[in-house]
Protein backbone atom coordinates (compact mmCIF):
# COMPACT_ATOMS: atom_id res chain seq x y z
CA UNK A 1 0.00 0.00 0.00
CA UNK A 2 2.94 2.49 0.70
CA UNK A 3 6.18 1.80 -0.34
CA UNK A 4 9.31 4.12 0.27
CA UNK A 5 13.03 3.81 -1.41
CA UNK A 6 15.48 6.46 -0.31
CA UNK A 7 12.80 9.19 0.41
CA UNK A 8 14.23 12.28 0.93
CA UNK A 9 12.56 16.11 1.55
CA UNK A 10 14.86 19.14 2.24
CA UNK A 11 12.48 22.22 2.90
CA UNK A 12 15.43 24.74 1.75
CA UNK A 13 17.70 24.04 -0.74
CA UNK A 14 21.24 23.23 1.13
CA UNK A 15 19.42 23.04 4.39
CA UNK A 16 19.58 19.86 6.54
CA UNK A 17 17.35 16.66 5.63
CA UNK A 18 13.54 17.42 7.29
CA UNK A 19 13.71 13.32 6.12
CA UNK A 20 16.60 11.12 4.97
CA UNK A 21 17.04 8.20 2.65
CA UNK A 22 13.69 6.59 4.53
CA UNK A 23 13.17 3.24 2.80
CA UNK A 24 9.84 0.86 4.59
CA UNK A 25 6.69 -0.91 3.27
CA UNK A 26 3.43 -0.78 4.80
CA UNK A 27 1.04 -3.53 3.53
CA UNK A 28 -2.91 -2.69 3.25
CA UNK A 29 -4.59 -3.15 6.59
CA UNK A 30 -1.70 -2.59 9.03
CA UNK A 31 -1.60 -0.14 12.15
CA UNK A 32 2.11 1.80 12.32
CA UNK A 33 2.99 4.24 14.87
CA UNK A 34 5.48 7.14 13.47
CA UNK A 35 7.40 8.07 16.54
CA UNK A 36 10.32 10.55 17.35
CA UNK A 37 10.85 13.92 19.11
CA UNK A 38 9.83 17.04 17.38
CA UNK A 39 11.35 17.38 14.18
CA UNK A 40 12.30 14.44 13.46
CA UNK A 41 10.33 14.06 10.62
CA UNK A 42 6.88 12.46 11.16
CA UNK A 43 5.02 14.82 9.97
CA UNK A 44 6.79 15.76 6.46
CA UNK A 45 7.10 11.75 6.51
CA UNK A 46 2.90 12.33 6.65
CA UNK A 47 3.00 15.23 4.17
CA UNK A 48 4.69 13.18 1.53
CA UNK A 49 1.67 10.37 1.92
CA UNK A 50 -0.70 13.06 1.05
CA UNK A 51 1.47 15.51 -1.20
CA UNK A 52 1.63 18.40 0.34
CA UNK A 53 4.86 17.99 -0.43
CA UNK A 54 7.16 16.83 -3.09
CA UNK A 55 10.17 14.57 -2.40
CA UNK A 56 13.41 16.16 -2.86
CA UNK A 57 15.03 12.67 -3.61
CA UNK A 58 13.30 8.98 -4.15
CA UNK A 59 10.47 7.15 -4.45
CA UNK A 60 7.00 6.91 -3.09
CA UNK A 61 4.47 4.87 -4.18
CA UNK A 62 1.55 5.10 -2.56
CA UNK A 63 -1.88 2.49 -3.91
CA UNK A 64 0.91 1.70 -6.29
CA UNK A 65 1.34 5.07 -7.91
CA UNK A 66 4.41 7.10 -7.34
CA UNK A 67 2.63 10.33 -5.79
CA UNK A 68 5.87 12.72 -6.70
CA UNK A 69 4.99 12.19 -9.96
CA UNK A 70 1.31 12.54 -9.60
CA UNK A 71 -0.03 15.66 -11.49
CA UNK A 72 -1.56 18.81 -9.59
CA UNK A 73 -5.08 17.41 -10.52
CA UNK A 74 -4.82 13.75 -9.78
CA UNK A 75 -3.82 15.08 -5.49
CA UNK A 76 -7.83 15.42 -4.76
CA UNK A 77 -8.21 11.22 -6.30
CA UNK A 78 -5.63 10.47 -4.02
CA UNK A 79 -6.97 12.45 -0.90
CA UNK A 80 -10.16 11.01 -1.18
CA UNK A 81 -8.61 7.46 -0.13
CA UNK A 82 -7.20 8.68 2.64
CA UNK A 83 -8.76 10.53 5.86
CA UNK A 84 -7.05 12.72 7.59
CA UNK A 85 -6.96 13.38 11.58
CA UNK A 86 -5.27 16.56 13.06
CA UNK A 87 -4.33 17.76 16.21
CA UNK A 88 -6.12 20.61 15.92
CA UNK A 89 -8.93 18.61 14.83
CA UNK A 90 -9.37 21.54 11.73
CA UNK A 91 -12.98 21.55 12.02
CA UNK A 92 -15.39 23.68 10.92
CA UNK A 93 -16.63 25.13 14.79
CA UNK A 94 -19.71 27.29 13.80
CA UNK A 95 -21.34 24.61 11.93
CA UNK A 96 -22.81 21.66 13.22
CA UNK A 97 -21.82 18.13 14.10
CA UNK A 98 -23.73 16.75 11.19
CA UNK A 99 -22.78 19.18 8.97
CA UNK A 100 -19.04 18.87 9.67
CA UNK A 101 -19.07 15.26 8.62
CA UNK A 102 -21.19 15.73 5.51
CA UNK A 103 -18.99 18.09 4.47
CA UNK A 104 -16.40 15.61 3.53
CA UNK A 105 -18.82 13.86 1.22
CA UNK A 106 -20.29 16.71 -0.37
CA UNK A 107 -17.49 18.24 -1.38
CA UNK A 108 -16.38 14.74 -3.74
CA UNK A 109 -20.02 14.76 -4.88
CA UNK A 110 -21.92 12.21 -3.01
CA UNK A 111 -24.98 11.69 -2.98
CA UNK A 112 -27.97 13.75 -1.10
CA UNK A 113 -29.82 10.75 -0.22
CA UNK A 114 -26.59 8.80 0.62
CA UNK A 115 -25.13 11.40 2.92
CA UNK A 116 -28.30 10.93 4.84
CA UNK A 117 -27.97 7.51 5.44
CA UNK A 118 -24.16 7.52 5.86
CA UNK A 119 -23.93 10.87 8.17
CA UNK A 120 -25.53 8.92 11.11
CA UNK A 121 -23.87 5.71 10.81
CA UNK A 122 -20.10 7.06 11.21
CA UNK A 123 -21.12 9.23 14.18
CA UNK A 124 -22.98 6.10 15.72
CA UNK A 125 -19.56 4.49 14.84
CA UNK A 126 -17.68 7.24 16.62
CA UNK A 127 -20.16 7.25 19.89
CA UNK A 128 -21.89 11.24 18.86
CA UNK A 129 -25.41 9.87 17.13
CA UNK A 130 -27.01 12.02 20.23
CA UNK A 131 -25.06 15.29 18.66
CA UNK A 132 -25.32 15.51 15.22
CA UNK A 133 -27.39 18.95 15.85
CA UNK A 134 -24.47 20.11 18.35
CA UNK A 135 -22.26 22.88 17.05
CA UNK A 136 -18.54 21.56 16.97
CA UNK A 137 -17.97 24.53 19.05
CA UNK A 138 -20.28 23.52 22.17
CA UNK A 139 -18.29 19.66 22.51
CA UNK A 140 -15.20 18.93 24.35
CA UNK A 141 -12.06 18.54 22.61
CA UNK A 142 -12.59 14.58 22.63
CA UNK A 143 -15.86 14.76 21.22
CA UNK A 144 -13.96 17.07 18.87
CA UNK A 145 -11.66 14.96 17.55
CA UNK A 146 -14.46 12.17 17.57
CA UNK A 147 -15.98 14.06 14.56
CA UNK A 148 -12.27 14.36 13.30
CA UNK A 149 -12.41 10.92 12.99
CA UNK A 150 -15.86 10.19 11.88
CA UNK A 151 -15.13 13.23 9.34
CA UNK A 152 -12.21 10.76 8.05
CA UNK A 153 -13.91 7.89 8.07
CA UNK A 154 -17.03 8.83 5.90
CA UNK A 155 -15.88 8.46 2.91
CA UNK A 156 -14.74 4.98 3.59
CA UNK A 157 -10.92 5.55 3.00
CA UNK A 158 -8.46 2.90 2.56
CA UNK A 159 -6.06 4.62 4.95
CA UNK A 160 -6.03 7.27 8.09
CA UNK A 161 -3.76 9.05 8.61
CA UNK A 162 -3.45 11.08 11.91
CA UNK A 163 -0.77 13.38 12.83
CA UNK A 164 -0.56 13.69 16.85
CA UNK A 165 -4.59 12.77 17.32
CA UNK A 166 -4.32 13.28 20.87
CA UNK A 167 -1.75 15.67 21.32
CA UNK A 168 -4.60 18.09 22.58
CA UNK A 169 -6.26 15.40 24.93
CA UNK A 170 -6.42 14.10 28.15
CA UNK A 171 -5.73 10.76 28.87
CA UNK A 172 -8.46 9.33 29.55
CA UNK A 173 -9.90 10.87 25.95
CA UNK A 174 -6.74 9.95 24.26
CA UNK A 175 -7.24 6.23 25.06
CA UNK A 176 -10.69 6.47 23.52
CA UNK A 177 -9.37 8.10 20.58
CA UNK A 178 -6.82 5.83 20.08
CA UNK A 179 -9.62 2.35 20.58
CA UNK A 180 -11.67 3.86 17.63
CA UNK A 181 -8.76 3.87 15.56
CA UNK A 182 -8.10 0.64 16.63
CA UNK A 183 -11.44 -0.13 15.97
CA UNK A 184 -11.69 1.27 12.41
CA UNK A 185 -8.06 -0.63 11.60
CA UNK A 186 -9.84 -3.85 12.54
CA UNK A 187 -12.72 -3.00 10.05
CA UNK A 188 -9.77 -3.18 7.34
CA UNK A 189 -8.64 0.19 7.18
CA UNK A 190 -4.50 1.02 7.04
CA UNK A 191 -4.13 3.57 10.21
CA UNK A 192 -1.03 5.58 10.54
CA UNK A 193 -0.44 7.47 13.74
CA UNK A 194 2.42 9.93 14.18
CA UNK A 195 2.97 10.55 17.85
CA UNK A 196 5.39 10.98 20.68
CA UNK A 197 3.20 9.48 23.22
CA UNK A 198 5.18 7.20 25.16
CA UNK A 199 1.96 5.11 26.85
CA UNK A 200 -0.05 4.86 23.83
CA UNK A 201 2.33 2.91 21.66
CA UNK A 202 3.64 0.68 24.55
CA UNK A 203 -0.32 -0.04 25.08
CA UNK A 204 -1.45 -0.77 21.85
CA UNK A 205 1.99 -2.84 20.54
CA UNK A 206 1.41 -2.19 17.12
CA UNK A 207 4.12 -1.41 14.22
CA UNK A 208 6.38 1.35 15.25
CA UNK A 209 8.59 3.37 12.49
CA UNK A 210 11.29 5.09 14.57
CA UNK A 211 12.72 8.53 12.82
CA UNK A 212 15.55 10.72 14.34
CA UNK A 213 16.73 13.97 12.83
CA UNK A 214 15.16 12.74 9.77
CA UNK A 215 16.59 9.01 9.49
CA UNK A 216 14.32 6.32 9.54
CA UNK A 217 16.63 4.44 12.80
CA UNK A 218 13.94 1.61 13.38
CA UNK A 219 11.24 -0.58 12.05
CA UNK A 220 9.94 -3.13 14.93
CA UNK A 221 6.18 -4.84 14.94
CA UNK A 222 4.86 -4.62 18.35
CA UNK A 223 7.41 -1.98 18.94
CA UNK A 224 7.67 0.43 22.27
CA UNK A 225 8.47 3.88 22.72
CA UNK A 226 11.99 3.27 24.71
CA UNK A 227 13.54 1.88 21.76
CA UNK A 228 13.98 5.44 19.86
CA UNK A 229 16.51 5.97 22.62
CA UNK B 1 -20.83 17.72 -11.64
CA UNK B 2 -23.83 16.29 -9.54
CA UNK B 3 -26.78 17.43 -8.57
CA UNK B 4 -25.55 17.49 -4.69
CA UNK B 5 -22.45 19.36 -6.11
CA UNK B 6 -24.18 22.00 -7.96
CA UNK B 7 -26.75 22.64 -5.22
CA UNK B 8 -23.85 22.16 -2.74
CA UNK B 9 -22.30 25.31 -4.78
CA UNK B 10 -25.60 27.76 -5.07
CA UNK B 11 -26.39 27.21 -1.41
CA UNK B 12 -22.88 27.49 -0.43
CA UNK B 13 -22.71 30.68 -2.49
CA UNK B 14 -25.40 32.72 -0.70
CA UNK B 15 -24.91 31.37 2.87
CA UNK B 16 -21.11 32.98 1.89
CA UNK B 17 -22.53 35.73 0.98
CA UNK B 18 -24.11 35.60 4.21
CA UNK B 19 -22.08 34.88 6.51
CA UNK B 20 -19.97 37.15 5.28
CA UNK B 21 -21.96 39.73 4.73
CA UNK B 22 -20.17 42.88 6.10
CA UNK B 23 -16.95 41.83 4.11
CA UNK B 24 -19.01 41.13 0.92
CA UNK B 25 -20.86 44.84 1.63
CA UNK B 26 -17.23 46.60 2.06
CA UNK B 27 -16.32 43.92 -1.57
CA UNK B 28 -19.76 45.60 -3.60
CA UNK B 29 -19.31 48.99 -1.49
CA UNK B 30 -15.35 49.26 -2.97
CA UNK B 31 -16.70 47.79 -6.87
CA UNK B 32 -19.42 50.71 -6.35
CA UNK B 33 -17.40 53.74 -5.40
CA UNK B 34 -14.89 52.77 -8.28
CA UNK B 35 -17.77 51.89 -10.75
CA UNK B 36 -19.26 55.04 -9.89
CA UNK B 37 -15.65 57.32 -10.52
CA UNK B 38 -15.06 55.25 -13.71
CA UNK B 39 -19.07 55.66 -15.35
CA UNK B 40 -18.50 59.25 -13.91
CA UNK B 41 -15.46 60.08 -16.12
CA UNK B 42 -16.89 57.42 -18.96
CA UNK B 43 -20.16 60.13 -18.88
CA UNK B 44 -17.89 62.92 -19.50
CA UNK B 45 -15.69 61.29 -22.12
CA UNK B 46 -18.73 59.81 -24.24
CA UNK B 47 -20.62 63.43 -23.91
CA UNK B 48 -17.02 65.09 -25.03
CA UNK B 49 -16.70 62.48 -27.59
CA UNK B 50 -20.27 63.52 -28.69
CA UNK B 51 -19.84 67.14 -28.85
CA UNK B 52 -16.35 66.73 -30.63
CA UNK B 53 -17.99 64.91 -33.31
CA UNK B 54 -20.80 67.49 -33.76
CA UNK B 55 -18.25 69.98 -33.81
CA UNK B 56 -16.00 68.34 -36.38
CA UNK B 57 -18.96 67.41 -38.58
CA UNK B 58 -19.49 71.02 -38.82
CA UNK B 59 -15.94 71.53 -39.70
CA UNK B 60 -16.00 72.39 -43.75
CA UNK B 61 -13.26 74.13 -46.36
CA UNK B 62 -14.50 76.26 -48.28
CA UNK B 63 -12.61 76.33 -51.90
CA UNK B 64 -13.26 79.96 -53.36
CA UNK B 65 -13.52 79.91 -57.23
CA UNK B 66 -11.40 82.14 -59.42
CA UNK B 67 -13.64 84.75 -60.89
CA UNK B 68 -12.10 84.66 -63.99
CA UNK B 69 -12.78 80.38 -64.10
CA UNK B 70 -15.01 79.67 -67.05
CA UNK B 71 -17.21 77.33 -66.75
CA UNK B 72 -15.75 74.42 -67.78
CA UNK B 73 -12.93 75.00 -65.50
CA UNK B 74 -15.61 74.95 -63.15
CA UNK B 75 -17.11 71.75 -63.95
CA UNK B 76 -13.32 70.31 -63.84
CA UNK B 77 -12.38 71.75 -60.45
CA UNK B 78 -15.70 70.28 -59.27
CA UNK B 79 -15.26 66.80 -61.04
CA UNK B 80 -11.89 66.69 -58.83
CA UNK B 81 -12.82 67.60 -55.80
CA UNK B 82 -15.59 64.87 -55.83
CA UNK B 83 -13.39 62.77 -56.82
CA UNK B 84 -10.56 63.28 -54.07
CA UNK B 85 -10.27 60.19 -51.80
CA UNK B 86 -10.60 62.56 -48.40
CA UNK B 87 -13.43 64.28 -49.90
CA UNK B 88 -16.84 62.97 -47.95
CA UNK B 89 -19.08 65.56 -50.22
CA UNK B 90 -19.03 68.78 -52.09
CA UNK B 91 -21.91 71.54 -52.77
CA UNK B 92 -21.21 73.94 -54.75
CA UNK B 93 -22.62 77.45 -53.95
CA UNK B 94 -22.76 80.39 -56.46
CA UNK B 95 -21.65 83.76 -55.72
CA UNK B 96 -25.69 84.93 -55.89
CA UNK B 97 -25.94 82.49 -52.75
CA UNK B 98 -23.85 83.71 -50.60
CA UNK B 99 -24.95 87.12 -51.24
CA UNK B 100 -28.12 85.80 -50.14
CA UNK B 101 -26.76 84.24 -46.60
CA UNK B 102 -24.89 87.48 -46.38
CA UNK B 103 -28.30 89.50 -46.54
CA UNK B 104 -30.06 86.77 -44.29
CA UNK B 105 -27.47 87.51 -41.84
CA UNK B 106 -27.04 91.35 -41.71
CA UNK B 107 -30.24 91.68 -42.54
CA UNK B 108 -31.36 95.47 -43.28
CA UNK B 109 -27.29 96.80 -43.09
CA UNK B 110 -27.03 95.69 -46.94
CA UNK B 111 -30.41 97.62 -47.79
CA UNK B 112 -30.19 99.56 -51.00
CA UNK B 113 -27.34 97.53 -52.28
CA UNK B 114 -28.13 96.44 -55.61
CA UNK B 115 -26.46 92.74 -55.26
CA UNK B 116 -26.99 91.09 -59.08
CA UNK B 117 -25.11 94.00 -60.28
CA UNK B 118 -22.46 94.73 -58.11
CA UNK B 119 -21.97 91.42 -56.35
CA UNK B 120 -18.32 91.04 -55.02
CA UNK B 121 -18.59 87.48 -53.74
CA UNK B 122 -17.01 84.41 -55.01
CA UNK B 123 -18.45 81.25 -56.58
CA UNK B 124 -17.40 78.34 -53.96
CA UNK B 125 -17.74 74.59 -53.58
CA UNK B 126 -18.15 74.48 -49.71
CA UNK B 127 -16.25 70.63 -48.62
CA UNK B 128 -16.80 68.15 -46.25
CA UNK B 129 -13.72 65.69 -45.92
CA UNK B 130 -14.00 62.59 -44.60
CA UNK B 131 -11.29 62.56 -41.47
CA UNK B 132 -12.01 66.63 -40.28
CA UNK B 133 -8.67 66.33 -38.69
CA UNK B 134 -6.90 66.59 -42.60
CA UNK B 135 -8.57 69.50 -43.08
CA UNK B 136 -5.30 71.34 -43.16
CA UNK B 137 -3.13 69.32 -45.66
CA UNK B 138 -6.35 69.06 -47.84
CA UNK B 139 -6.64 72.66 -47.80
CA UNK B 140 -3.10 73.25 -48.62
CA UNK B 141 -3.39 70.77 -51.60
CA UNK B 142 -6.80 72.43 -53.31
CA UNK B 143 -5.11 75.72 -52.91
CA UNK B 144 -2.88 74.69 -55.89
CA UNK B 145 -5.79 73.49 -57.98
CA UNK B 146 -6.23 75.43 -61.28
CA UNK B 147 -9.49 77.62 -61.05
CA UNK B 148 -9.15 77.84 -57.20
CA UNK B 149 -8.67 81.36 -55.61
CA UNK B 150 -7.96 80.82 -52.02
CA UNK B 151 -9.24 78.03 -49.66
CA UNK B 152 -10.25 78.83 -46.03
CA UNK B 153 -11.19 76.08 -43.46
CA UNK B 154 -11.08 78.61 -40.06
CA UNK B 155 -7.57 78.18 -40.11
CA UNK B 156 -6.27 78.34 -36.45
CA UNK B 157 -9.47 77.89 -34.49
CA UNK B 158 -9.65 74.29 -36.26
CA UNK B 159 -6.34 73.46 -34.90
CA UNK B 160 -6.94 74.81 -31.58
CA UNK B 161 -10.43 72.63 -31.41
CA UNK B 162 -9.02 69.54 -32.21
CA UNK B 163 -5.71 69.53 -29.70
CA UNK B 164 -7.90 70.35 -26.99
CA UNK B 165 -9.83 67.54 -28.04
CA UNK B 166 -7.59 65.26 -28.26
CA UNK B 167 -5.84 66.39 -24.67
CA UNK B 168 -9.30 66.19 -23.30
CA UNK B 169 -9.73 62.59 -24.58
CA UNK B 170 -6.28 61.50 -23.64
CA UNK B 171 -6.77 62.63 -20.13
CA UNK B 172 -10.25 60.57 -19.82
CA UNK B 173 -8.48 57.68 -21.03
CA UNK B 174 -5.51 57.97 -18.99
CA UNK B 175 -7.91 58.73 -15.49
CA UNK B 176 -10.08 55.52 -16.88
CA UNK B 177 -7.20 53.33 -16.96
CA UNK B 178 -6.09 54.36 -13.74
CA UNK B 179 -9.09 53.99 -12.17
CA UNK B 180 -9.54 50.34 -13.69
CA UNK B 181 -6.19 49.19 -12.08
CA UNK B 182 -7.05 50.95 -8.66
CA UNK B 183 -10.57 48.65 -8.91
CA UNK B 184 -8.56 45.69 -9.82
CA UNK B 185 -6.00 46.22 -6.86
CA UNK B 186 -9.00 46.86 -4.35
CA UNK B 187 -11.32 44.16 -5.51
CA UNK B 188 -8.89 41.59 -5.19
CA UNK B 189 -7.45 42.71 -2.18
CA UNK B 190 -10.93 42.71 -0.21
CA UNK B 191 -11.72 39.22 -2.36
CA UNK B 192 -8.30 38.19 -1.06
CA UNK B 193 -9.65 39.29 2.90
CA UNK B 194 -12.84 37.02 2.31
CA UNK B 195 -10.72 34.11 1.46
CA UNK B 196 -8.58 34.43 3.95
CA UNK B 197 -11.54 34.41 6.69
CA UNK B 198 -12.18 30.72 5.06
CA UNK B 199 -8.82 29.38 4.28
CA UNK B 200 -9.60 26.65 7.05
CA UNK B 201 -12.44 25.48 4.99
CA UNK B 202 -10.31 25.59 1.92
CA UNK B 203 -7.75 23.42 3.49
CA UNK B 204 -10.20 21.58 4.87
CA UNK B 205 -11.87 21.21 1.45
CA UNK B 206 -8.19 20.26 0.08
CA UNK B 207 -7.36 17.55 2.17
CA UNK B 208 -10.65 15.90 2.04
CA UNK B 209 -10.42 15.49 -1.76
CA UNK B 210 -11.96 18.54 -2.95
CA UNK B 211 -10.86 19.18 -6.68
CA UNK B 212 -9.32 22.95 -7.06
CA UNK B 213 -12.94 24.08 -9.23
CA UNK B 214 -15.11 22.61 -6.94
CA UNK B 215 -13.31 24.63 -3.94
CA UNK B 216 -13.57 27.84 -6.25
CA UNK B 217 -17.02 28.05 -7.91
CA UNK B 218 -18.79 29.28 -4.66
CA UNK B 219 -15.92 32.44 -4.37
CA UNK B 220 -16.19 32.48 -8.25
CA UNK B 221 -20.23 33.00 -7.96
CA UNK B 222 -19.75 35.27 -4.99
CA UNK B 223 -17.47 37.71 -6.78
CA UNK B 224 -19.07 37.52 -9.91
CA UNK B 225 -22.26 38.40 -7.96
CA UNK B 226 -20.84 41.08 -5.82
CA UNK B 227 -19.05 42.76 -8.88
CA UNK B 228 -22.71 42.49 -10.99
CA UNK B 229 -24.39 44.11 -7.79
CA UNK B 230 -21.23 46.94 -7.91
CA UNK B 231 -21.77 47.51 -11.37
CA UNK B 232 -25.73 47.92 -11.40
CA UNK B 233 -25.77 50.01 -8.56
CA UNK B 234 -23.52 53.04 -9.95
CA UNK B 235 -25.59 52.14 -13.19
CA UNK B 236 -29.02 53.12 -11.75
CA UNK B 237 -27.42 56.24 -9.63
CA UNK B 238 -25.41 57.13 -13.18
CA UNK B 239 -28.41 57.04 -15.40
CA UNK B 240 -30.54 59.20 -12.46
CA UNK B 241 -27.65 61.70 -11.90
CA UNK B 242 -27.72 62.03 -15.81
CA UNK B 243 -31.33 63.01 -16.19
CA UNK B 244 -31.01 65.42 -13.36
CA UNK B 245 -28.01 66.78 -15.34
CA UNK B 246 -29.66 66.89 -18.77
CA UNK B 247 -32.78 68.59 -17.14
CA UNK B 248 -30.17 71.66 -15.67
CA UNK B 249 -28.91 71.91 -19.17
CA UNK B 250 -32.00 72.47 -20.69
CA UNK B 251 -33.90 74.38 -17.67
CA UNK B 252 -30.80 76.62 -17.99
CA UNK B 253 -30.88 77.68 -21.56
CA UNK B 254 -27.54 75.75 -22.25
CA UNK B 255 -29.00 73.76 -25.82
CA UNK B 256 -25.96 74.28 -27.45
CA UNK B 257 -24.54 71.42 -25.29
CA UNK B 258 -25.47 68.87 -27.51
CA UNK B 259 -25.56 65.96 -25.05
CA UNK B 260 -26.65 62.46 -25.49
CA UNK B 261 -30.07 61.21 -24.79
CA UNK B 262 -30.11 59.21 -21.11
CA UNK B 263 -30.39 55.84 -22.61
CA UNK B 264 -27.69 55.86 -24.92
CA UNK B 265 -25.38 57.14 -22.11
CA UNK B 266 -26.56 54.21 -19.75
CA UNK B 267 -26.64 51.57 -22.63
CA UNK B 268 -23.03 52.50 -23.74
CA UNK B 269 -22.51 52.67 -19.77
CA UNK B 270 -24.00 48.99 -19.00
CA UNK B 271 -21.44 47.98 -21.99
CA UNK B 272 -18.82 48.54 -20.20
CA UNK B 273 -19.39 48.69 -16.24
CA UNK B 274 -21.58 45.59 -15.87
CA UNK B 275 -18.44 42.78 -17.82
CA UNK B 276 -15.94 45.08 -16.17
CA UNK B 277 -17.49 44.74 -12.53
CA UNK B 278 -18.02 41.07 -12.76
CA UNK B 279 -15.33 40.36 -14.91
CA UNK B 280 -13.75 42.37 -11.73
CA UNK B 281 -15.34 40.19 -9.15
CA UNK B 282 -14.62 36.72 -10.87
CA UNK B 283 -11.25 37.56 -11.33
CA UNK B 284 -10.51 39.01 -8.44
CA UNK B 285 -11.61 35.86 -6.69
CA UNK B 286 -9.63 33.49 -8.97
CA UNK B 287 -6.44 35.19 -8.34
CA UNK B 288 -6.82 36.11 -4.76
CA UNK B 289 -7.59 32.13 -4.11
CA UNK B 290 -4.34 30.95 -5.54
CA UNK B 291 -2.13 30.72 -2.64
CA UNK B 292 -4.79 29.09 -0.56
CA UNK B 293 -5.38 26.53 -3.07
CA UNK B 294 -1.57 24.83 -3.18
CA UNK B 295 -2.17 22.87 -0.35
Amino acid sequence: MIEAKNLSMKYEKGGRYALESASFYIDRGEFVFFVGSSGAGKSTLLKLIIREIRPTDGVLKIFGRDVGRLPRHRLPYLRRNIGMVFQDFRLMEERSVYDNVAFAMVVIGVSRREIRKRVPHVLGLVGLHDKAKTRVCDLSGGEQQRVGLARAIANRPAMIIADEPTGNLDPGTTLDIMNLLRSINLRGTTVLVATHNREIVDRFKKRVLYLENGKLIGDEQKGIYAHVH
Amino acid sequence: MSISSFFYIIVETFKGLYRNRWMCITSTGVVVVTLLMLGVFMLVNLNISHITETVKEQVEIVVYIDETADQEMLDELGQKLSAHSGVAGIRYVSSEEHMNRLHRQLGGMLEGYDAELDNPLLASYEIRTVVPESVAVLASEFETYPGVSTVFYGQGYVENLFAVTGVVQMVGLALMAGLSITAVFLISHTIKLTVMMRKREISIMKYVGATNWFIRWPFVLEGLLMGFAGAVMPLVALYYLYQFSLEWVSANNLAFLTLLPAWVVTVELARYLVPLGTGLGVLGSVFSMGRFLRV
